[in-house]
């Protein structure tokens, strides 16, 4: 309804009211247009704060669309071998196999990774350890826009199919994107498996065609359905987390950094 | 009769000097904690996803619309404009917060509300649905006043308020709860 309508339908309605009323409308009248103004500026103000905040908040979250993914050189020298949904590394003759579960975007396994991947190597170079990553895509929601945990954990598969597992999953956890924002994209990936050496277009597809998703998604319902890996949530069980290393059944602890030396020697 | 209206206006001024201290310590509610989530985007994120409540394409949006909600009803609450519009819909933010804390407790999730900054899962032991809500309600009681009573001072109101009260100053007095 445009003004000069509404004008116009106030005007009827004043005729209309009559006289006997004149005084009573002129009494209300200037409230009413009074209250209109300040809804619309009401209304307009919000909405241009709002929507100029959205805008603001989006382009900021957007750090990891300007660059690719940092490459974190890797010295690893065992064998690695993709066993459905897991990746298994070392040795198969060494004295400690260890179960990892982590999820890419999570900061607490960024925080294990960068903190312990070195020691890790050198054991598995070694032969003294043997690790089965399995990567879950527990926090798949909270990227924005949601999928990386997926999208990471199922080309970290491909990766390990092309023999570059050992530099591309220590790249994504030294470059690891922030919880609730962007993560890394099919294409930044395939860019990352490009720099590592990769040059099978079947590596590139495996990406884009989410080739490894339902093993991935099978490989996170088989640890939640895990005895020892639940823990106790008022009395409901609930898988207890990433990142998650246990050794057979035990759940260890990994708060001092001394863990690993202290299980192999 | 001249002790009454004397008496009248005595508490006419003491609701105004509450409700201005209402409408400032609401109002710095609404900065502090737009604030404190508009600082820090990508946790809000996280805290907006861990009520488990919206379709994944729309938590982006709310996310980044929800801070910026509370610093302009904060600015609007400074400058005291449209003071009972702006009461109702903080009334219906906080009474969507209070709903939101209620399903995560009633459904079991462990997370912290995010209310100022922060949120997202915790430990089992660390949630503190109670405290939120109850914290909630205390600032939607300031809501409510304002909604009842949105006559407070150093409003950009009064001036409105003012000047329709020059008007009907001779034919009926004032009813002290005049709105934008």
């Amino acid at each position: 309804m445009g003004g000069a309508e509404r004008t116009a339908r106030r005007r009827r309605q004043q005729q209309a009211s009559g006289a006997r009323n004149a005084v009573a409308s002129a009494r209300s009248n200037k409230p009413d247009r009074i209250k209109l103004v300040v809804g619309a500026v009401l209304a307009v103000l919000i909405a241009a704060f709002v929507v100029g905040g959205v805008l603001l908040t989006n382009a900021s979250k957007k750090e990891t669309e300007e660059r690719g993914v940092a490459v974190a050189q890797s010295a690893a020298d065992y064998p690695v071998r993709r066993d459905g949904g897991v990746v298994v590394a070392g040795k198969d003759d060494a004295k400690v196999t260890l179960d990892v579960y982590e999820d890419f975007l999570c900061p607490g396994c960024g925080s294990f990774e960068k903190r312990d991947s070195d020691t890790i190597e050198q054991k598995l170079t070694a032969g003294t350890l043997r690790i089965r990553y399995h990567m879950l895509p527990m926090l798949n929601n909270l990227s924005d826009p949601p999928g990386y945990s997926l999208d990471a954990a199922n080309a970290a598969l491909a990766a390990a199919d092309a023999g570059r597992f050992p530099a591309f999953h220590k790249s994504l956890f030294a470059d690891q994107p922030v919880e609730g924002g962007r993560g890394w994209s099919d294409d930044q990936l395939i860019a990352l498996g490009a720099k590592l050496g990769i040059s099978s277009s079947d590596f590139a597809d495996a990406v884009r065609t989410g080739r490894h998703d339902s093993l991935v998604r099978d490989v996170f319902r088989k640890a939640g359905e895990t005895p020892h890996l639940q823990a106790d949530n008022n009395g409901q069980k609930v898988f207890v987390g990433t990142p998650t290393i246990a050794n057979g059944t035990t759940v260890l602890d990994i708060g001092d950094p001394g863990w690993l030396t202290a299980l192999t020697g | 009769m001249a002790s009454v209206a004397s008496t009248s206006v005595r508490t006419t001024r003491a609701l105004d000097a509450a409700g201005t201290l209402i409408r400032f310590g609401l109002a710095a509610v609404w900065l502090v904690s737009g604030w404190l989530k508009a600082s820090d985007p990508n946790q809000t994120y996280v805290a907006v996803q861990a009520f488990d409540v919206l379709p994944p394409a729309m938590v982006g949006t709310v996310a980044a619309a929800i801070p910026f909600l509370e610093l302009a009803l904060g600015v609007l609450l400074v400058a005291g404009f449209a003071t009972r519009p702006v009461g109702v819909m903080s009334a219906v933010l906080l009474l969507g917060f209070v709903a939101a804390v209620a399903q995560a407790w009633a459904r079991g999730l462990s997370i912290d509300c995010g209310c100022f900054g922060g949120g997202g899962a915790v430990a089992d032991g660390d949630t503190r649905y109670p405290q939120e809500i109850a914290r909630d309600i205390g600032f939607l009681a300031l809501a409510g006043w304002l909604i009842v009573r949105p006559r407070t001072l150093f409003a950009v109101d009064g001036r409105f308020a003012g000047r329709v009260e020059v008007e009907e100053e001779p034919t009926g007095g004032r009813s002290g709860t005049h709105g934008a």
